[in-house]
């Protein structure tokens, strides 16, 4: 029930948890910063704005690119499969890539590309979080690792290692904020996107919140409170990250996560399938 | 029912006599047309039928087929002198010697010489529903300045029997003279143009599949030496004491046939030719022998050091495939590559040997049947109609070749996105690989599945990232005209893969499954429930299935029809005028790592021989 | 429910110098860090204009710029609102009559706030800002166009092959 609910209301959700961060964000650089409620705010606004678009294959991939999300977290709460759902996120980003590179904008193809760099690094690792969740729980099944009597986190502490620094490359946060990179690429792969269609794009980033988030929550077994716990430190972490460092080449962040990430998961689950 | 099987491999030798004799067009046209009910309705007919079958042949076929080898190999010969080739002529040399020696210690034996079971069926019925259209196709397509029409066609035809009969032999010694024939075949097809060019890729493609008649050689000399039969039944009804170097040896032939990394280059080569014989290599017939050796052999090989470094031979070729092919602007080639890394796939969850990983083999290669004819057919089309080439020149073909495209893409989502074959296949092997994660191949195994899969799939989002790209503001498109047998074509495939797609649940759990079933002899839990999809315990439901389908859909098809009233204006340059032309990554910066991936698949080549092998 | 009121929620802002000395610019982004932090009613420095409400163009319009003006306000979705600030964008400041300059923004594009100085402090931007924001909320969704527009509009755009 509480599963379809958040499915539901994920872009509200989303919303929030997005106003929120900016308040940490502008905190933590001793701003006051914007009120919660700013980007919904932001999204009436842009609902009122003049509809420019490039060509409708664009505008309709932006479109695309949310109900694929949405559908996605819905596959991840609702169905009963993690891998399903990492690989469903797959979808999303087509949607995102075909829509940025069908413009002759260099910022937009560009963003496209990086976008599958960033796609090359965080996907193996979700399946290998899926897989030691397996190993952990006995099920990819969503509900049996909520109802899990055991604390995944302590068994696969280097698997949530490596998701914490793969966060920042799914939310396009600091280090690995390659794709969007604003000062280089003025947002990417959403750059051409203006008024009601950015407006799906926009919503589109904080369902990938909530996304993101539910695997974090997925570290807690049947402990709620750890859980969310887990998920306020990571919230935290990631953010303190995207203020303190600066952004990297997409060769390195690739380089990071299959030299470092990766094997890093891969010894967790060395270590967890030898110690059943 | 025998006489089925034998139809289905004399009937396309008859036509393709036929078409070689007459060259006629009307004639050529309405035989290729008229294989396809027939095909396929044998094919359907043995694989609901009473299996599996066996034939027993009179001694005189035997002395016929050691004169055929005999032949065979002094053409090879033959060839290797007149085009001064020293690769061919040693090797079929190496060959007679050892086939001498082979038929010198080979025991007499009353196994059935033909035993066709559903695994050999299923293969009739990919042959019939993805190979006669490709024939289909080519009497269209060698319309376009080609010469030779008709030889071409008969030699496809002449193909497609050898293809039907080399998967229902048991006896190895005669399954080397077909494994020999299918070279002869891919030497003849490859070298079609009679250019330098086509004859060098040809002769590249001879010597390199005659590596593994040589493997193939060896392993019946081990076989006999220590066990004393050479029939793939007899394999599997005594799977305790078979030589294992006798395996590994016939691993490697699976391995050369199926163009595995030190051995890519003979596949790479086939682009030379006429496209249908890409289509054709690729889809139905040939390399698709690879995963059919593993698959014969996998009950036998299970657990064993050998298939565990065949695992990780075959899934290192998955990723580095992949990633060499992020590399290619040659739209055949890419196809090529994607080829490559995924009959390493194919061979993985082969070699995993337990009956999911089996099925999950069983869905690859059915699946990326499909999909790859197609695709080598839309690049077919876009070679002719079009003078497309290269990625590079497929800048704005959503406009130029709209429908061609849509094609295109759909082929490529069949590739790796959710609801299709590949992707359940892949699904199917991370859940059953993560129930013994025991030893690191298994582990390896989900790196290289999970890995391989992203590559795959920024490979292709990179090459549709390049043909959606258009001018901005132009809406209208116009369909323009193609040959009806190419539309035909197309949409045979295009509708066969999109009810696959809806209805990918049942025909698991009924078609494949009862295969797999019947080639491991264990339960399997697979079962379909209301279009739904339940292995073990994990369920792909059917609305989740739907509703991916429904969204790539909309993604591939909408584009052409949505038209939003709202103002267009210029894309952001930073105020500038936008460029007119722009490309995509080469991904220049993975070349240079090209040596080293091919030094280590070679290591891992003569690792999985020698040690998986127990030479040492 | 009547949405304009939420454009004085989220003005997000399009910087452009147009040939300045970048004094502006640096007033720009002292109002942008904690100080005076204009993030706090809303305003975000977007860098595109896609997704901009407010032009905010600093410096006299050299002759090089003007076209990549006359672009980006075309590219801006309405309502939109341009804010010239600075004394060079009043007329050329000391610029003004040189050999290679517009004389001021308004001979290019339409502007609705003035933010006179040299340089203007940030308390005066977020003044300008401000007023801005109301000028936003009485404007329509009708399109704007600039001074010759239709002679001007096919230079401006590239043309497809």
């Amino acid at each position: 029930m509480i599963n379809l609910l958040i499915t539901i209301f994920a872009p509200v959700l989303g919303g929030f948890v997005f106003g929120i961060e900016r308040i940490i964000k502008a905190r933590m650089q001793s701003r006051i910063g914007p009120p919660v409620l700013q980007p919904f705010y932001d999204f009436f606004k842009l609902m009122d704005k003049r509809a420019y678009i490039i060509h409708s294959l664009h505008a309709l991939m932006g479109i695309m690119y949310f109900i694929a999300e949405w559908f996605t977290l819905a596959v991840l709460l609702l169905g009963n499969d993690l891998l399903i759902a990492v690989f469903f996120h797959v979808i999303a980003v087509l949607a995102l890539v075909i829509g940025a590179s069908s413009v002759r904008s260099p910022y937009s193809v560009l963003g496209g590309l990086r976008e599958l760099m960033h796609m090359i690094s965080y996907e193996p690792l979700m399946v290998l979080m899926a897989v030691s969740f397996y190993l952990i729980t006995g099920s990819f099944d969503i509900k049996t690792i909520l109802s899990f009597n055991g604390y995944p986190i302590f068994q696969m502490p280097l698997v949530f290692f490596a998701f914490l620094l793969v966060i920042p490359m799914m939310l396009q946060k600091s280090p690995f904020d390659i794709a969007e990179a604003h000062q280089e690429i003025i947002g990417g792969p959403e750059i051409e996107y203006s008024g009601p269609f950015y407006e799906a794009v926009y919503t589109g980033k904080w369902i990938e919140y909530i996304y993101v988030f539910t695997f974090v929550f997925l570290f807690g077994g049947n402990h709620y409170w750890l859980g969310i716990l887990l998920v306020i430190f990571t919230f935290i972490f990631v953010n303190l990250l995207d203020n303190s460092t600066a952004r990297l080449d997409y060769r390195k962040m690739v380089k990071f996560s299959w030299f470092v990430l990766i094997p890093l998961a891969v010894l967790n689950i060395i270590l967890i399938a030898m110690w059943r | 029912m025998a006489s089925f099987v034998i139809l289905n491999i004399l009937i396309p030798w008859i036509f393709a006599l036929c078409v070689y004799f007459f060259k006629k067009d009307i004639i050529t046209n309405f035989l290729s047309f008229l294989l396809l009910p027939i095909l396929a309705f044998l094919s359907f007919k043995i694989f609901y039928g009473n299996l599996p079958i066996y034939i027993h042949t009179s001694k005189f076929f035997d002395i016929l087929m050691d004169i055929y080898d005999f032949g065979l190999l002094f053409f090879f010969l033959y060839v290797g002198i007149k085009h001064k080739n020293a690769y061919v002529t040693s090797l079929a040399l190496l060959q007679i010697t050892l086939l001498i020696i082979v038929l010198s210690i080979l025991p007499s034996s009353s196994t059935a010489n033909i035993y066709v079971d559903k695994l050999a069926s299923f293969i009739y019925i990919i042959v019939a529903l993805v190979g006669t259209p490709i024939i289909i196709y080519a009497t269209k397509y060698m319309d376009y300045n080609e010469k030779n029409k008709h030889k071409f066609v008969a030699i496809l035809l002449w193909f497609l029997g050898v293809m039907n009969f080399a998967v229902s032999v048991n006896n190895i010694e005669w399954f080397f003279a077909l494994f020999e024939t299918t070279t002869l075949a891919s030497y003849a097809l490859i070298s079609f143009r009679k250019d330098k060019e086509a004859v060098n890729n040809g002769l590249l493609a001879l010597w390199m599949n005659q590596i593994g008649g040589v493997a193939i050689l060896i392993a019946l000399m081990l076989m006999v030496k220590q066990n004393g039969y050479y029939y793939f039944t007899d394999i599997l009804n005594h799977p305790k004491n078979v030589a294992i170097a006798a395996l590994g040896f016939l691993s490697l032939s699976a391995l050369v046939k199926g163009a595995q990394m030190p051995f890519q280059n003979w596949l790479l080569g086939a682009m030379v030719a006429p496209t249908p014989v890409s289509a054709i290599l690729h889809s139905a017939t040939m390399v698709k022998i690879a995963p059919y050796l593993i698959l014969r052999i996998a009950p036998v090989i299970h657990n064993t050091l050998l298939a565990k470094l065949l695992i990780i031979t075959t899934g290192f070729v998955f990723v580095s495939a992949a990633v060499i092919a992020l590399t290619q602007d040659n739209f055949k080639r890419i196809l090529a590559y994607s080829t490559i890394s995924l009959l390493g796939l194919m061979m993985l969850t082969a070699a995993v040997g337990t009956p999911i990983a089996i099925t999950a083999s069983l869905i690859l290669i059915l699946f990326h049947a499909f999909a790859k004819g197609f695709l080598f057919i839309e690049a077919g089309i876009l070679e002719k109609a079009f003078h497309v080439k290269y990625i590079t020149q497929m800048k704005r073909l959503i406009e130029k070749a709209p429908l061609t495209m849509m094609f295109i893409f759909f082929g490529f989502l069949n590739m790796t996105f959710v609801p299709f074959g590949a992707f359940v296949g892949k699904w199917m092997m991370i859940e059953e690989a993560s129930n013994f994660l025991t030893h690191g191949s298994y582990i390896l195994l989900i790196v290289f599945v999970g890995a391989g899969s992203a590559f795959l799939s920024i490979l292709y989002m990179k090459v549709l990232g390049i043909s959606v790209r258009k001018a901005h503001g132009i809406e209208n498109i116009k369909f323009i005209h193609l040959p009806k047998t190419f539309n035909f074509i197309s949409f045979w495939y295009y509708l066969f893969l999109l009810s696959m797609a809806i209805f990918i649940a049942p025909l698991i759990s009924n078609f494949i499954v009862s295969i797999a079933k019947h080639l491991t002899n264990y339960h399997i839990n697979i079962y379909s429930s209301n279009l739904s999809l339940t292995i073990n315990n994990s369920t792909l439901y059917f609305w989740q299935i739907l509703g991916a389908l429904i969204i790539l859909t909309l993604i591939h098809i909408l584009p052409y029809f949505v038209k939003f009233k709202a103002d267009f204006v210029q894309p952001y340059n930073c105020g500038e005028n936008h460029p007119k032309y722009l490309g995509t990554w080469d991904f220049e910066c993975i070349k240079k790592y090209e040596p080293f991936l091919m030094a280590f698949s070679i290591a891992l080549f003569i690792i999985t021989v020698v040690l998986g092998g127990g030479l040492l | 429910m009547k949405l304009n009121k939420f454009r004085k929620k989220s003005p997000w802002i399009l910087h452009y110098n147009t040939g300045g000395c970048n004094g502006c610019d640096i007033e720009i982004l002292a109002s942008l860090a904690p100080k005076y932090d204009i993030e706090r009613f809303g305003a975000l420095n977007k860098g595109n204009p896609k997704q901009a409400d407010i032009l905010l163009v600093t410096g006299p319009v050299t002759k090089r710029c003007k076209d990549v003006l006359r672009r980006l306000y075309l590219q801006m979705p309405e309502p939109k609102v341009v804010v010239a600030m600075g004394a060079c964008g009043h007329g050329g400041g000391v610029f003004r009559n040189f050999y290679h300059v517009e004389n001021g923004v308004d001979n290019i594009i339409p502007v609705d706030v003035w933010i006179p100085g040299c340089a203007p402090r940030p308390e005066a931007l977020i003044d300008g800002i401000v007023e801005a924001i109301e000028i936003l909320q009485t404007k329509s969704k009708e399109k704007e166009y600039i001074r010759n527009h239709n002679e001007i509009i096919d230079k401006l755009g590239a043309k497809d092959d």
